[in-house]
């Protein structure tokens, strides 16, 4: 018997030796933030790395902590999965209350177990399908709450045109009449376009509307983390979309974007950027996400390669044409801090040095050990081009010892007085960031 | 001595032990086919199904490896034959070579390929030498009964 609890003590162990060794990150995020990131050798592992905070939520009067000449509010609570927020022209604030459609088949033995996992950190919240309004009371201080838009599917982006609110759901875009000033919409609403919605593995589409108002651009993200769902699934997915407003038609604008969740207009040069979360499970310190400015008609590599000509192994058939032509994103993040909310700063209410440049919500992943994002930073402009590294602005919403996850931050948004709105979808709330305090 | 060995056994144990063990084999035997069938074809669909085969026959092959390890370590300690033993280390390693796959296999997309067909192929051809080990030793036996 000896002889085979020790062949059984040595089998474990060398499967634990393949599965569990040298899985931990060894760069420092720095080295990775900015226009040129270190990229290490691409692996395969056994048990890829992964590190899973458990979603408490915030304790009573507990916080997110904020830099030095700002200060923070809860300005609601209780919410079901708040991703985004949007400031209408009266100030009111919306918040859209959502989680994915849940429709993505289990077609593997992992996606059972990642699925178990999934619900343990508090990520997978029941979506509220819903859009609720926050309007400050005129006593200041207090906010109301108002059910706004109800029976929505997974939405994710909102904007207003004129009187004209279009709501991105994960399968179409909506649009609505809004009358300035209601708590609720009225309208039962009319599609103005469709949408890509089978299996939803991403099922975010972000939605910004042009200057203009003539277009809405879509971002749309993969259905696959590196095309394990087949490539037919991926038709105008990985791309930014863009829709005509008029008559609803749309064509791939930019392509290759592997999960693009964010877009804004640079201020300075009126360019169009995006936030992009890449891919997965070939180290963790690969493959940086990203913000980038979006070429009409440009190719960024997923899934073939990635940061340019870095070809992606796991993808066949490879395209050596398609990674010939990829372009490499302007500004990386650093790896898995999954950025999910960007906003360009126009405002003053901030500190000066606030300026131009852009707050990115860094939802955080559990792709890397240690953890890494689960803050806003904020990235500064010069000239249209991103500077410097991304400096910690919102923080403090994993516990130091990374085993506890109270919020976790999604959309973005400014209000009249400028500050900033922050979406909390492990915490349920709205933070507002404001100047003042130490 | 042999013959008292297999009296010692449950008929209950082995019975089970017959029922189990060939699903588990053949669903490796598929999940190689499934691998093969990858290697030279992008469709997912194999790769996919390569891993719930694998996945699959390492829950079949629980029971059966048990029964085996109590058969051939516990209640046939001081008698179970030289080929017997051998078939049991065949499979221990044919299994953890099966356990290491279903991680390779989980893997996305062309990642599997080509470390999982390899793992796969030493888990076959592991099962099938043990067998034809057995094989050939209860030949011997059939004979030595017959005399």
């Amino acid at each position: 018997m000896n002889k085979i609890l020790r062949a059984s003590v040595a089998a474990a162990a060398v499967a634990l030796a393949l599965g569990g060794c040298d899985n931990r990150a060894e760069l420092d995020p720095a080295a990775q933030i900015g226009p040129d990131p270190q990229l290490p050798q691409a692996r395969n592992f056994l048990v890829p790395p992964m590190q899973v905070p458990k979603g408490v939520g915030w304790q009573e009067n507990a916080t997110p902590k904020v830099a030095a000449g700002l200060r923070i509010e809860k300005i609601a609570g209780g919410l079901m999965h708040p991703r985004q927020v949007y400031v209408l022209p009266n100030d009111d604030v919306l918040v859209v209350e959502s989680n994915s459609p849940g429709t993505e088949a289990t077609t593997t033995p992992k996606k059972l177990l990642s699925g178990m996992i999934m619900r343990r950190s508090g990520k997978s919240g029941k979506g509220g399908n819903r859009i609720t309004l926050l309007r400050k009371k005129a006593d200041g201080g207090q906010w109301e709450q108002h059910v706004f838009l109800e029976h929505l599917n997974s939405p994710f982006g909102v904007q207003l045109i004129g009187n004209t609110l279009y709501v991105a759901n994960t399968d179409n875009i909506m649009k609505y009449a809004y009358t300035p000033g209601e708590t609720r919409i009225t309208d039962p609403g009319t599609e103005l376009a469709d949408l890509p919605s089978t299996i939803n593995h991403h099922w975010t589409k972000a939605l910004l509307a042009s200057p203009d108002g003539t277009k809405l651009y879509v971002g749309v993200g993969s259905n696959s983390n590196i095309t394990e769902n087949g490539l037919e699934v991926e038709y105008r997915r990985a791309a930014v979309l863009e829709v005509d407003v008029a008559s609803g038609a749309s064509r791939v604008f930019a392509s290759g974007l592997r999960n693009p969740t964010g877009l804004g207009w640079e201020p300075q040069t009126g360019r169009l950027w995006a936030i992009v979360n890449e891919r997965d499970e070939i180290g963790a310190d690969l493959v940086p996400d990203y913000l980038t400015s979006v070429q009409e008609g440009g190719f960024y590599g997923w899934p073939y390669s990635y940061y340019g000509q870095h070809v992606d192994a796991r993808v066949s058939p490879q395209r050596p044409d398609l990674v010939k032509k990829a372009i490499k994103p302007d500004y990386a993040l650093s790896s898995h801090v999954a950025p999910l909310g960007m906003h360009f700063y126009v405002g003053s209410g901030l500190p000066d040095k606030y300026r131009g440049g852009v707050f990115v919500a860094e939802h955080g992943s559990w792709d890397r050990s240690p953890l890494n994002g689960y803050k806003v930073g904020y990235v500064a402009f010069q000239d249209g081009k991103p500077v410097g590294k991304v400096e910690p602005v919102v923080t403090g919403f994993v516990s130091d010892d990374e085993k506890a996850l109270y919020g976790a931050p999604v959309g973005l948004a400014e209000d009249r007085e400028g500050a900033l709105l922050i979406a909390d979808d492990v915490g349920n709330s709205v933070w507002r960031v404001a100047a003042g305090g130490g | 001595m042999r013959s008292h060995v297999l009296q010692c056994r449950s008929r209950v144990a082995t019975a089970i032990y017959d029922l189990l063990d060939p699903v588990a084999f053949g669903l490796f035997v598929a999940a190689l086919i499934f691998d093969i069938v990858y290697g030279y074809s992008p469709e997912v669909l194999w790769g996919k199904g390569a891993a719930w085969l694998l996945a699959i026959g390492l829950v079949f092959a629980i029971i059966p490896r048990f029964i085996n390890l109590a058969h051939v370590w516990i209640v046939g300690r001081r008698t179970a034959a030289g080929a017997e033993k051998l078939d049991f280390w065949l499979n221990l390693v044919a299994i953890v070579a099966a356990i290491v796959n279903a991680f390779v296999h989980s893997r996305d997309a062309y990642a599997v390929i080509p470390e999982g067909i390899w793992l796969s192929i030493v888990t076959v051809a592991l099962l099938c030498v043990a067998r034809i080990v057995l094989a050939f030793h209860k030949a011997d036996f059939g004979e030595l009964r017959h005399e």
